[in-house]
């Protein structure tokens, strides 16, 4: 088992990320490059983080390879069924992981596109670096900018009102690093609030006058203080904007407390219906990093495998994207919203001793929504020994930029070759 | 004796500590520059008694295993205790570094070994560096961290042979010349030096926390290793962890390294160039002339003319930690941290602390807390504004009880006679600050206006000090002046 390049302890299974960006309506610089805006359509980006095992989310069951480098975690053909007994397999290759039933019946409706072998050249084991290469959309996971904020310095700069945001996580995703835009990370709604003393309320606009002030000043810019300050600016016009919106949210779906991924996209869902300019969101969860008890109960009872850490895991991706698609259907904005899943690398082929798998390169990603053409894209790297490079990994089939490009092209109607410094083909699963 | 300005006594108070009161500002300037560093470096000299006597009082850290009286929580209310009472605030900022720079997390180590590694660093943060790397390196703590127990003969583990040097020590590359400090080949080899390191309990030992370093000798790979081959500092032999460690500590790499990470901690962000690696060299030289020596780098980094520069003041910002503790400290704020973490408020800092980005005892990797701009997102500042909230709202006249407040006597002393001198008043105890002038006026006309925002004037009356100079904090403490230190 190779060494883990850095204790991977952040990002436990508790914890979800949704981003939003906020705009700067006064930036003089903002004209020429700006492509149009297209408000009604709305991205939704899951970073499952960790490392999610590609080969066990969507299972190559015809493949012998498959079950001689997987003879424990291997999922039969057999086994490829919910536990109310229905079939999760999606083709004469594949099928879902049994936990996945709610993207099970999303997909046999069409919309559900998932990319096999996606990844990049020179694949990174470490978690750090190779989320940061997914980040950056460049292969060397440098530069301070995200794929997400050089697209929001493009295309939302201008937009008086909430257009982003990440929620969940005390961190910024760095897909959202920008040079003009402050993206809001939100994590929950009680909080993101400026506060004044409760004894004085009629103070209160006082307050936050007297703040908007300090706020608005043109401090230095490349300074510490003058990013600080454009933070602060944003981020009380952006709480002030969601506290008046995000109460009025009502739903007849409910969210589950334990999955903290439907808690997060119950956010997600929040602000999408409240707050019409919000289109570019980012929600993420953690614990996919399962090098050991992959499957087993607590007993280390392998037979069920329904039952698992990773189990666990695709059964809150796919019940928390399930309720999601049906909140936003609800509230008749299904046909504006593209949901796309990533994680910095898949898993290696090869089941490790410890009832887990190691750090991989390849896997699989979905693109869910009514937006999406359904079905299959991309290409299954090969399992054969010869085919695997050193560490036993696969290699990979489809540029993760192409992705990129893909959903920025035909979903934000954005100049992708712009946002991802060259063009990368068209995949197909939309428009 | 080179003087200081209260200016200048309030940043290194800022810098050393975690800011003062108006008074202890003039204690410092009073001792001048090399008086008040040697003042405060020289802690052990500091009367402490006050906080001994307070953590005697608030905390029962006798039996590890008793969970309700030693946990995490109460790791965090006793280190906040400590930062908030401490006379000797060098001592603990010390500590702050040296977690932050030796970055563990009790996830991994659990919370009896993440105390014994916070004492291992207070008792000798001011050491002989290389003493002190061995130290964090014999501890279960860091043995547990970076996987050093599960590193033996035939089957080592790499994890801390890498950080050992990429993050404690080195760097991957010289941070002056930019050479390369290691190979893979060299991980490998320094990875079989510290195979077989663990620790132990003595049995019988009455004391519960006390645990032994051993090197098991089945476990340890007794052959010869070959390190940084080629380079001046080559070393071949059956060496040990301790060997490596000599030998890495003798590197120049070494000594800019870490002349670098506690100069940018402690003063301001270097950038690459002429200018500021001749100012790591000349404090290299510091270093190495004095034996490795932490206290003396510091001596001479504080009493610099570095330090006392104008891109060093407010050249920072402001850690959560700095952001707590140090309003407290400067406005004389109460902090009860009563008898229990689960007692009413009583863990209201380490609670907060979590919310700004800094959760002591848990840094986000062995790479440590991102400093400077790595703690400001929307939320961090939004949240460091409500903690600026509560601060000034809790009123509590109960001195029993625990958690954070601000008396009503403590606002009156700060009262001037108008708006002006009040402002001018806070924006020194709480810095001391400088605005703009457009700041300035906003700020008195907030203190000036009714709820419409109809001026009113200024007048010293207990309900204009409750409402206005309480809020007047709360604003101050929101302005991106104030989160710079």
């Amino acid at each position: 088992m190779p060494v883990t390049r850095r204790q991977f302890i952040k990002r436990g299974a508790g914890m979800v990320t949704v981003g939003l960006v906020i705009p700067r309506v006064w930036l003089a610089d903002a004209r020429g490059e700006q492509v149009e805006f297209t408000p009604k359509r709305k991205l939704v980006v899951i970073q499952l983080a960790g490392g999610n095992d590609g080969f066990n989310t969507v299972v190559p069951y015809t493949d012998a390879r498959y079950y001689s480098l997987r003879p424990t975690l291997g999922l039969r053909e057999t086994e490829l069924k919910t536990s109310d007994g229905s079939s999760t397999i999606i083709s004469s290759q594949y099928g879902l992981h049994p936990a996945m039933g709610e993207i099970k019946d999303l997909y046999d409706e069409g919309r559900v596109a998932i990319v096999l072998g996606v990844g990049y050249p020179n694949p990174n084991l470490s978690h750090f670096l190779s989320m940061d290469i997914w980040h950056t959309a460049d292969t060397n996971g440098s530069g301070s900018r995200g794929w997400l904020g050089k697209y929001a310095d493009l295309a939302l700069i201008g937009q008086s009102n909430l257009t982003a945001a990440s929620i969940g996580s005390l961190d910024l995703p760095r897909s959202f690093g920008a040079d003009k835009f402050v993206v809001p990370n939100i994590i929950n709604f009680s909080l993101y609030n400026f506060i004044a003393d409760p004894n004085y309320p009629g103070d209160y606009n006082n307050q936050i006058n007297t703040f908007n002030v300090g706020a608005s000043r043109a401090l230095s810019t490349g300074s510490f203080i003058g990013a600080i300050n454009n933070t602060a600016f944003e981020s009380v016009r952006g709480a002030q904007q969601l506290q008046r919106s995000v109460s009025s949210y009502k739903s007849s779906i409910s969210y589950p407390a334990n999955n903290p991924l439907a808690a997060g996209l119950q956010m997600v869902a929040q602000l999408m219906t409240t707050v019409p300019e919000a289109s570019l969101l980012y929600v993420q969860m953690g614990g996919f990093d399962n090098h050991s008890d992959q499957i087993g109960d607590k007993q280390n009872d392998r037979s069920n495998k329904l039952v698992g850490d990773h189990a666990t895991l695709l059964k809150w991706f796919s019940e928390a994207v399930k309720l999601f698609h049906d909140d936003v259907t609800e509230h008749g904005l299904a046909d504006d919203v593209v949901v796309m899943q990533w994680s910095e690398f898949g898993r290696r082929p090869g089941e490790n001793a410890s009832f887990g798998t190691d750090h991989g390169t390849a896997a699989s990603i979905f693109v869910i929504g009514n937006p999406v053409r359904g079905g299959l894209y991309g290409v299954q790297p090969s399992l054969a020994s010869t085919e695997l490079d050193p560490a036993g990994n696969v290699k990979f089939k489809v540029d993760n930029r192409e992705v990129y490009a893909t959903v920025l092209e035909r979903w934000l109607g954005a100049d992708s070759k712009t946002v991802l410094g060259a063009q990368y083909p068209n995949i197909g699963f939309l428009g | 004796m080179t003087t200081i300005t209260y200016e200048e006594a309030a940043h290194l108070l800022r810098r050393m500590g975690f800011g003062g009161s108006p008074a202890d500002i003039d204690d410092i300037t009073s001792r001048g520059r090399e008086g008040a560093v040697d003042f405060l470096t020289n802690y052990e000299q500091i009367d402490n008694r006050e906080m001994d006597d307070l953590l005697r009082r608030s905390f029962d850290f006798s039996d590890p295993l008793d969970f309700p009286k030693f946990n995490r929580g109460e790791l965090l209310r006793w280190w906040f205790t400590r930062m908030t009472y401490t006379r000797r605030p060098f001592e603990e900022k010390m500590t702050l570094f040296w977690h932050n720079h030796f970055a563990t997390s009790a996830s991994k180590t659990g919370d009896l070994f993440i105390y014994n590694q916070n004492l291992t660093l207070r008792s000798h943060a001011l050491d002989q560096f290389d003493d002190l790397l061995l130290r964090v390196a014999r501890d279960p703590a860091m043995l547990i961290w970076l996987d050093g127990v599960t590193n033996v003969r035939g089957k080592p583990n790499e994890n801390f042979a890498r950080e050992l040097q990429e993050l404690f020590t080195m760097g991957i590359t010289d941070v002056v010349t930019g050479e390369a400090n290691y190979s893979e080949e060299d991980v490998k080899e320094i990875a079989r030096a510290f195979t077989g390191w663990k620790f132990f309990r003595v049995r019988n030992d009455p004391n519960p926390f006390n645990y032994q370093f051993i090197v098991n000798p089945p476990e340890h790979d007794n052959t010869v290793k070959t390190i940084y081959n080629g380079t001046q500092s080559a070393r071949t032999g059956n060496l040990d962890g301790a060997d490596v460690i000599e030998v890495i500590c003798a590197r120049r790499a070494t000594a800019r390294y870490l002349v670098k990470k506690i100069f940018e901690f402690f003063v301001y962000p270097l950038v690459p160039g002429t200018s500021d690696n001749a100012t790591i060299e000349k404090f290299a030289d510091v270093y190495v002339s004095r034996n490795h020596s932490i206290k003396e780098l510091v001596r001479a980094i504080f009493t610099s003319d570095e330090f006392f520069s104008q891109r060093a003041r407010f050249g920072l910002v402001k850690s959560p930690v700095e952001i707590i503790v140090g309003p407290i400290r400067m406005l004389g704020a109460r902090y009860n941290p009563g008898a229990s973490a689960r007692d009413g408020a009583a863990n209201i800092l380490a609670a907060v602390s979590i919310f700004l980005g800094q959760e002591l005892f848990n840094p986000p990797d062995v790479s440590g807390w991102k400093l400077n701009l790595g703690w400001i997102n929307t939320s961090t500042l939004l949240n460091r504004f409500t903690y600026a909230n509560l601060l000034v709202i809790n009123r509590t006249r109960d001195l029993n009880a625990p958690g954070l407040w601000l008396s009503h006597e403590q606002l009156r002393s700060f009262a001037k006679k108008n708006s002006k001198k009040t402002l001018k008043k806070l924006l020194s105890i709480l810095g001391p600050l400088e605005v703009d002038a457009q700041m300035f006026a906003a700020l008195r006309t907030y203190m000036e206006s009714d709820d419409q925002g109809n001026p009113i004037g200024f007048a010293l009356d207990d309900l204009t000090l409750d409402k206005k100079v309480r809020g007047l904090i709360h604003l101050i403490m929101c302005l991106s002046e104030f989160q710079l230190n």
